[in-house]
């Protein structure tokens, strides 16, 4: 057999190890490299991830019939109430339409569900080819918005116009779309917006419950388990608090502009995080009574956690953890949270990723720690080995790799069934990993 | 049920073409695929098939960006194939266009072309295949990449005796179990394509991240020689077909046979590869015959009452159909999302058949089609049984009709991988597996469902007592009398029919004279009531809050009367709230009757319908409240039952909110041991949020009756009566026992104007003149209304026989209301009130509450005689 290359010579500034001295010099933030097998997906994909969760909505993906297929129901968010969101509609375009136009395939399917189920809002997803074939999708949007009085709302989102994290903006800005039509409502004093929290296994909720234990009212949850009527309260709200950056930052930026809605970015992956992120709420909102219970809260729940957390020092220490996640602010969240049970990290790595989360990621790591920008599985396989990681943190088409590779998994992504978020979060991260580290059947196979 | 869209495809039950591309490239040794397109397309497969597989997938893809959209993609797509030889160093790269790369119109034979020129070195074959996400699905796809990679891979024709095997979209395990078999005949063959390595792999110590086996370019170059093929598929059309075109170049004579699966084709199978290798069947394939042959009769039974839904691809959906149809296991549902219109035409006889050897009725075959036209179809069909891919799954837990998970993708079940339908062992695998699954329903159910179908809860002494109840008996409300004893005024629920400062409107009447009893009053007013009617049977307790919102005075009350009489029945109405906490206690005080007022079973639909609910001191709201209601109702329905309690189940029938529910209701608490239902108008009460709903008329209302009747006896008598009520139904004595009786005067003395009131709720003036039976007489006088009496107009009939037409209805109606000033109505008829004002009685017509209307209508007649 021939030796196969493991690093492509483009893909080389975007790994970066960590030598004992000089700053970040990661490439990042661009296209991938044709034929290296990103793990990334694509601008649809990046939309559809945001916009999904909003449980009342239709979401009507106008294009051929794989990128429906492939996004029917596969995510984790959960709902409180409707349960549109969880069926896959599609035009379902034919070799026909692309060389007539789906326009009007497009037209007739919208007016059909305005007819049946006048939802109170449409997003329809123009995918690839639509602009290729000259679909003038905003234009059949705007007719149908007049003529059924319902919002219609198109998500530029052809797969090739960028990666992941631009169709994170198409839907920010369809977002922004539906929520700058609202009628103006009273301002609320002690209301949030949370943003990016998709309510995977139903998180949203957990976050929820402590900012109303603190005295703070949730306004608007954008996205996990909205419905466009609670949406539309989003600008009476006077904080936004950003979960998942990557996504919803710039929502939250434009939202401050438009609206003078300030944010703060905050995380509730590991202790820490958690406890400063529900503190920092309630100082941005300058609550006092609220950060004195927040400072009960986390002083009840650490005292909880702290026998979990020392036992799983014992059990966990000197582990070593390789982590391949979507976004920046997630890998940094959980290079702390290994931090907190003794284990290090030493590969580490995001899809889309920016600068400023690179330069933080090189701040916590220890030397000679691996960081890569949009992987593919021949550089995970190559560093997760050379590293000797006990277990990756990624998403299930990263799964059966680390399996292959004998090494343990956490699933830190869209389709989990465990809520990782929050104090209980914490007990479960530690349970996932210590299940799957410390499995007896790593015995029989190293 | 909706009706299905026709414009869009909703939960497709089908892929895109690259996807049966990778599946077809995954099947050949050291091979590649590299799709030509946007990245996502290649993570979205990957992730697909990862989770079948539980197998790292690796895809590549050209990554095309804007600039490449705009001026084409050469430049990637040959960059791609550099890194790919690179990284994975494969003998063959697969590359798969996709609807983007087809749209803007690629020329890979061009791009190829000038890859060859620009690496002339490089040795890797090149395979391209045209599947655009759109001409297509994976079924297509799939055949279409077997179709190019014998077109494009240098042919040997040199003659062999070997045959080719070329099979669908199998399971690895299958491929494996095809082997076997091939393995016990004399036979040299090539099959094409073989990913039973590659996508079920084992754990190794080095991990090859190159899909190392499957079926080699040699081999592959060595099929224009052979002496046969065979494709296993009956579906595959002859246009993209590898036999069609190995056939045509190279003389390869074809045969077609159904994928061996079932009896039957297995049977085909054998027989042809024993006939063509002229070696007779070995004998362990007749044992393995047999087994299945013996399990298939061991199970016929339970497979028998199987009604499957079977969809996917249309190979497997015709081996499934086969399979099932030979095991007496009737497919009501046969569908895939692929344009094959064959499969119909061969499934029809097929099925067919089977259907009418059991005696069934209709049957569905459909081609391009999605799940939400088969989970309607499945509904319609009673299926029992989903047999494909966990795309079904969404069926499954909104309908709960198990699934059983044979095909690709399954993400939400390990094993995917090792699904095994193939061969006679195959077939004896997945029918266990159907057959099982029967069993599990069958096991689980069939004891509660012929508890409930059959048994009936005789009891002697309350039997009598529910001929003696009013309430509960047609014929008991003509005779017997109960007394509806007023001590309970709290209530726990809000419901948005009624307004707490009235009366609770599901079983009672507010009045204007209620008043709240004392237990000590209770039983003062019941030994009072007891010596005046020799009648009187029940003693019920119904609000005018809840009966069980403040317990102690129902308790006290039920304890203090047994006490003095030790026959008289005990009955209670209540919203259900509070029962599961009380049932014992009910049953111990020797209450043998209850009324629960269940306006809904699905929470969604009674969070419509309550506002509030408050537990334990809490409040909870919407969905919350309303879950929590509607559980603790049923569960109390359900001890109530289970203790031999007789429960009525009240229904208020709520237009636009839950009249198509009613159904669902009844056949709910009939399932939970509700002897009767009564479903009634909704009293819409000033001031309620449901004031302004339109109310059912009495048609609709005993139309809905009727329909229910068929699950649950019905209360058609009811007279929603007040929570003071005495007497008969309908008779209401009640102003007699109240203590405001010296306040009131005796009927015949008139003081002021009286009013006779077209009334159905007894509320609100809501009835038509023309279908009144009995009026309700009001007198207004100084500024105040008090009810003089019910008026039953049959009573003023002046003869017998004399009654009967519609003429002398008015007649009788003329005499019931001499005494009166007005008749007040919701409509009259012109000619009526010409008659009425002949005899000095003016009519109005109005929809109000009904002391409203005579007020404003008596200060009206006032200002007019003042003038």
């Amino acid at each position: 057999m021939k030796a196969q290359g493991v690093l492509l010579e483009e893909r080389r500034n975007f790994i970066h190890h960590k030598g004992s001295c000089g700053g970040n010099t990661i490439q990042c933030d661009t296209e991938s490299v044709s034929g290296a097998v990103s793990q990334r997906a694509c601008v649809y994909c990046g939309a559809r991830v945001v916009l999904n969760p909003i449980t009342d909505a239709f979401h009507i993906v106008h294009g051929p019939i794989g990128c429906a297929s492939y996004t029917w129901d596969i995510r984790g968010s959960l709902s409180s109430g409707a349960e549109w969101y969880r069926n896959s509609f599609s035009t379902d375009l034919t070799e026909q339409d692309v060389i007539f136009g789906g326009e009007k395939r497009l037209w007739e399917a919208l007016e059909e569900v305005a007819r049946a189920h006048a939802p109170k809002v449409i997003f329809v997803y123009a995918t690839c080819i639509v602009g290729v074939i000259g679909d003038d999708v905003r234009a059949v949007c705007k007719k149908a918005e007049e003529k059924f009085g319902i919002r219609v709302i198109p998500v530029m989102a052809p797969g090739f116009a960028g990666h992941k994290a631009i169709g994170y903006r198409m839907a920010c800005n369809a977002i922004m779309e539906l929520i700058s039509k609202a009628p103006a409502g009273r301002k609320r004093r002690k209301g949030v917006n949370i943003l990016g929290d998709f309510n995977l296994a139903g998180e949203m909720w957990i976050i929820k419950n402590y900012l109303e234990e603190m005295g703070i009212e949730v306004v608007s949850k954008i996205t996990g388990d909205a419905s466009c009527d609670e949406l539309m309260h989003a600008p009476e709200a006077s904080l936004n608090i950003v979960q998942c950056a990557g996504s919803m930052t710039y929502l939250a930026k434009r939202m401050e502009e438009d609206m003078g809605i300030p944010y703060i970015k905050v995380s509730f992956f590991g202790l820490e995080d958690t406890a400063q992120s529900l503190l920092n709420i309630a100082q941005a909102l300058g609550d006092g009574e609220a950060e004195s219970r927040a400072h009960l809260l986390i002083a009840r729940e650490t005292h909880e956690l702290k026998d979990l957390i020392q036992k799983s020092k014992e059990a966990l220490s000197g582990k070593r953890a390789a982590i391949y996640v979507g976004g920046g602010f997630k890998a940094i969240s959980l290079i702390k949270q290994f931090r907190e049970i003794g284990m290090e990290t030493v590969v580490v790595g995001t899809q889309t990723g920016k600068k400023e989360d690179y330069d933080i990621i090189h701040l916590l790591v220890n030397e000679g720690t691996v960081v890569l920008d949009d992987a593919n599985p021949a550089e995970l396989e190559h560093f997760i080995k050379e590293k000797q990681a006990h277990i990756l943190v990624g998403g299930v088409k990263e799964r059966p790799l680390a399996y292959k590779l004998g090494v343990a998994f956490l699933d830190h992504n869209h389709e989990r069934r465990h809520p990782l978020a929050g104090f209980v979060g914490i007990k479960n991260f530690i349970k996932e990993i210590n299940l799957s580290v410390n499995s007896p059947v790593w015995q029989y196979v190293r | 049920m909706r009706a299905k869209l026709k414009n869009l495809t909703v939960n497709p039950c089908k892929m895109c073409m690259p996807m049966g591309a990778v599946h077809a490239f995954y099947g050949i040794a050291r091979c590649m695929t590299l799709l030509h397109g946007s990245q996502g397309c290649s993570t979205y497969i990957r992730r697909h098939m990862a989770t079948h597989y539980n197998e790292p997938v690796d895809i590549a893809s050209s990554a095309l960006t804007e600039e490449g959209t705009v001026y084409g993609g050469e430049k990637n797509l040959i960059k791609g194939i550099r890194n790919l030889c690179q990284l994975y160093d494969p003998d063959v790269i697969g590359i798969a266009t996709t609807c983007l790369s087809e749209t803007i119109g690629e020329d890979i034979d061009r791009i190829i072309k000038n890859y060859r020129t620009q690496y002339p070195e490089s040795r890797v074959t090149l395979i391209p295949v045209t599947t655009g996400g759109y001409m297509g699905t994976q079924y297509e796809g799939y055949y279409r990449t077997l179709y190019s990679i014998v077109k494009h891979v240098e042919m040997n024709p040199e003659k062999h005796n070997g045959i080719n095997i070329i099979t669908g979209m199998l399971s690895p395990s299958d491929v494996r179990a095809l082997k076997d078999i091939l393995a016990l005949f004399p036979l040299e063959y090539i099959l094409l394509p073989d990913a039973s390595e590659n996508l079920d792999g084992g754990y190794e110590t080095e991990y090859r991240r190159l899909p190392e086996k499957g079926t080699t370019l040699a081999q592959i170059a060595r099929m224009g020689g052979a002496r046969l093929t065979i494709e296993l598929s009956l579906f595959n059309t002859p246009e993209y077909s590898p036999g069609e075109y190995l056939k045509e170049k190279y003389g390869v004579p074809l045969v077609r046979l159904s994928p061996p699966v079932g009896l039957r084709d297995t049977d085909a199978f054998i027989k042809y590869l024993s006939e063509n290798s002229g070696c007779s069947v070995p004998e362990r394939l007749k044992h393995e015959r047999s087994r299945y042959l013996d399990a298939m009769i061991d199970s016929h039974k339970f497979n028998a009452e199987g009604r499957a839904v079977i969809f996917g691809e249309p190979d497997f959906v015709y081996s499934m159909g086969r399979l099932c149809c030979e095991n007496g296991l009737l497919p009501v549902v046969c569908a895939t999302g692929t344009s094959s219109p064959k499969l119909k035409e061969l499934l029809s006889l097929e099925v067919g058949k089977a259907a009418n050897a059991l005696v069934a009725e209709d049957f569905e075959l459909l081609d391009e089609t999605d799940f939400e036209q088969i989970e309607m179809l499945a509904l319609k069909h009673r299926a029992n049984l989903l047999i494909g891919s966990s795309d079904g799954r969404r069926i499954e837990e909104k309908q709960g009709i198990p699934l059983i998970r044979c095909a690709f993708p399954i993400h939400d079940r390990v094993g995917g991988q090792r699904v095994t339908t193939l061969g006679y062992t195959g077939s004896l695998n997945i029918l266990d597996s159907f057959t099982n699954t029967l069993l599990h329903i069958k096991e689980g159910s069939y004891r509660k469902t012929l508890y409930q179908t059959y048994y009936r809860p005789v009891k002697e002494v309350k039997q009598q007592a529910t001929e003696k109840h009013p309430c509960f008996s047609c014929s008991g409300a003509r005779q017997y009398a109960r007394i509806h004893l007023p001590v309970a005024p709290d209530c726990n629920i809000q419901c948005k029919y009624c307004v707490r400062k009235f009366d609770c409107p599901n079983e009672s009447r507010p009045g204007v004279t209620t008043q709240v009893l004392s237990p000590q009053q209770a039983l003062e007013r019941f030994l009072e009531v007891k010596k005046k009617l020799g009648n009187l049977t029940v003693v019920g307790i119904a609000g005018p809050g809840d009966a069980l919102a403040d317990f102690e005075k129902t308790r006290e009350t039920l304890r203090l009367i047994r006490e003095h009489d030790p026959d008289i029945t005990f009955c209670l109405s209540t919203n259900g709230l509070a029962l599961p906490q009380y049932v014992d206690e009910l049953v111990a005080l020797g209450v043998t009757h209850v009324t629960i007022t269940i306006n809904a079973v699905d929470p969604e639909i009674a969070s419509k319908i309550y506002s509030h609910v408050t537990m334990m001191g809490m409040r909870y709201s919407g969905m919350a409240g309303a879950a929590m209601l509607v559980s603790n109702q049923l569960t109390g329905l359900k001890l109530l039952a289970s203790r031999g309690i007789v429960c009525k189940v009240n229904c208020v029938v709520l237009q636009g909110i839950n009249d198509h529910h009613i159904e669902t209701v009844v056949e709910k608490v009939k399932s939970l041991g509700a002897s009767v239902t009564n479903i009634m108008q909704l009293i819409p009460v000033k001031g309620s949020a449901f004031e302004h709903m339109e109310m059912l008329s009495a048609k609709a209302i005993n139309a809905i009756r009727k329909k229910c009747e068929a699950i649950l006896p019905q209360m058609y008598h009811c007279k929603q009566c007040r929570a003071d009520a005495v007497g008969l139904l309908g008779e209401d004595r009640s102003l007699e026992f109240n203590e405001a009786k010296e306040n009131a005067k005796a009927p015949g003395e008139k003081q002021g104007l009286r009013f006779a009131i077209a009334t159905k709720s007894g509320l609100i003036v809501d009835q038509h003149f023309g279908k009144v039976d009995e009026f309700l007489i009001y007198e207004y006088s100084e500024g105040r209304v008090s009810f003089i009496e019910r008026r039953n107009i049959d009573q003023y009939c002046m003869g017998a026989g004399a009654c009967d037409d519609q003429e002398d209805k008015m007649t009788r109606i003329f005499n019931a209301l001499t005494d009166c000033e007005g008749v007040i109505a919701l409509r009259i008829g012109v000619a009526p009130q010409r008659k009425l004002e002949e005899r000095g009685i003016q009519a109005y017509t109005t929809y109000d509450r009904i002391e409203e209307a005579i007020k404003k209508i008596a200060r009206e007649m006032m200002g007019e005689e003042a003038v």
